[in-house]
């Protein structure tokens, strides 16, 4: 959803005449939105900046964000940093992969979900405090 | 090795990015929940040319990261999914100073991160530098949070507006956006 958001937020400056550049690690979910530049860390989801405790790896990122953001000649730019999370790639195996999961824990999850998104619609209802 | 595994050198086939669309349509069609979501999607897109060089340009930073709400459960590092620290509308802060913002809103591998690092997600800090440098113009006074609504409608219709509006208020020249 989150990268979503950004896409969408991206198209809307960028039709109102503000450049942008996306930083993220979901790749089909925003190229099958379509933004103009898009830097894409092949990373677990909530990595988009960087590796976690690695100021370099972050400074290096930033960096080619803003590489990117100055240099892609067309709409749907997207390059892929070289930097790897692991050279062993089987966590890739692990997100929301139904194949691993085990009857008990996908009810488990069922249950969750339903609760919390009872938590997020009373969330909805109330007045907001961030402004 | 056999021809099945492909010439030598080759990466394992997984080593690919991960097809998120494919893993959530087929992870909620078997937690119960039928109608597949339709994912945003568009053949056209707008694309706004940099009008000067970066050295020149005020840059403003857009997150999904929210702040750190105390009494609003688990935000982390390694929360468990958490909808009670969602945010519903565009906030916006002091791009000069330090915020502390989290990520246990949203649906981030908490498999394989932690959430430990808030740089990892909010660069601002380095946007910073990048500025102290001269490598960009100047950080835009304030950066802003978009918050993720599951509606297109409300993201389209009320949230990118107010993100532009936020945006041109501050007179920015481009946005990095970093999602989660």
């Amino acid at each position: 959803m989150c990268h979503q958001t950004v896409s969408l937020a991206a198209r809307h400056l960028e039709e109102n005449g503000i450049a942008t550049i996306v930083m993220g690690c979901a790749k089909d979910i925003v190229e099958h939105c379509g933004v103009a530049r898009f830097l894409f860390s092949d990373f677990p989801l909530g990595n988009a900046a960087g590796r976690p405790k690695d100021p370099q790896s972050q400074a290096f990122t930033l960096e080619l964000a803003l590489r990117v953001l100055e240099s892609a000649p067309a709409p749907r730019t997207t390059v892929q940093s070289p930097l790897r999370w692991s050279p062993d790639a089987s966590w890739k195996l692990d997100y929301s992969n139904i194949d691993r999961l085990s009857p008990e824990e996908i009810r488990r999850r069922r249950d969750e979900f339903d609760r919390q998104k009872e938590i997020a619609k009373m969330g909805r209802d109330e007045p907001q405090a961030a402004r | 090795m056999s021809e099945r595994d492909g010439y030598p050198g080759f990466a394992p086939e997984h080593d690919a990015p991960i097809p998120y669309m494919q893993r959530i349509r087929d992870y909620y069609w078997a937690l119960g929940y039928g109608a597949p979501y339709r994912w945003a999607h568009y053949a056209e897109v707008p694309f706004q040319p940099l009008q000067k060089p970066l050295s020149r340009c005020r840059i403003a930073l857009i997150t999904t990261a929210a702040p750190y709400q105390p009494g609003k459960g688990d935000q982390g590092p390694g929360a468990p999914y958490n909808a009670a620290a969602k945010f519903y509308t565009v906030y916006s802060g002091d791009a000069a100073a330090d915020h502390d913002l989290r990520i246990s809103h949203v649906a981030i591998d908490r498999a394989h991160t932690t959430a430990e690092d808030c740089n990892t997600w909010f660069p601002l800090p380095q946007l910073r530098r990048c500025a102290a440098a001269g490598r960009i113009g100047e950080v835009a006074p304030r950066f802003h949070g978009a918050p993720t609504n599951r509606s297109h409608r409300t993201t389209i219709e009320r949230d990118c507006p107010e993100l532009l509006a936020r945006c041109r208020a501050d007179a920015v020249d481009a946005a990095v956006l970093a999602a989660n």
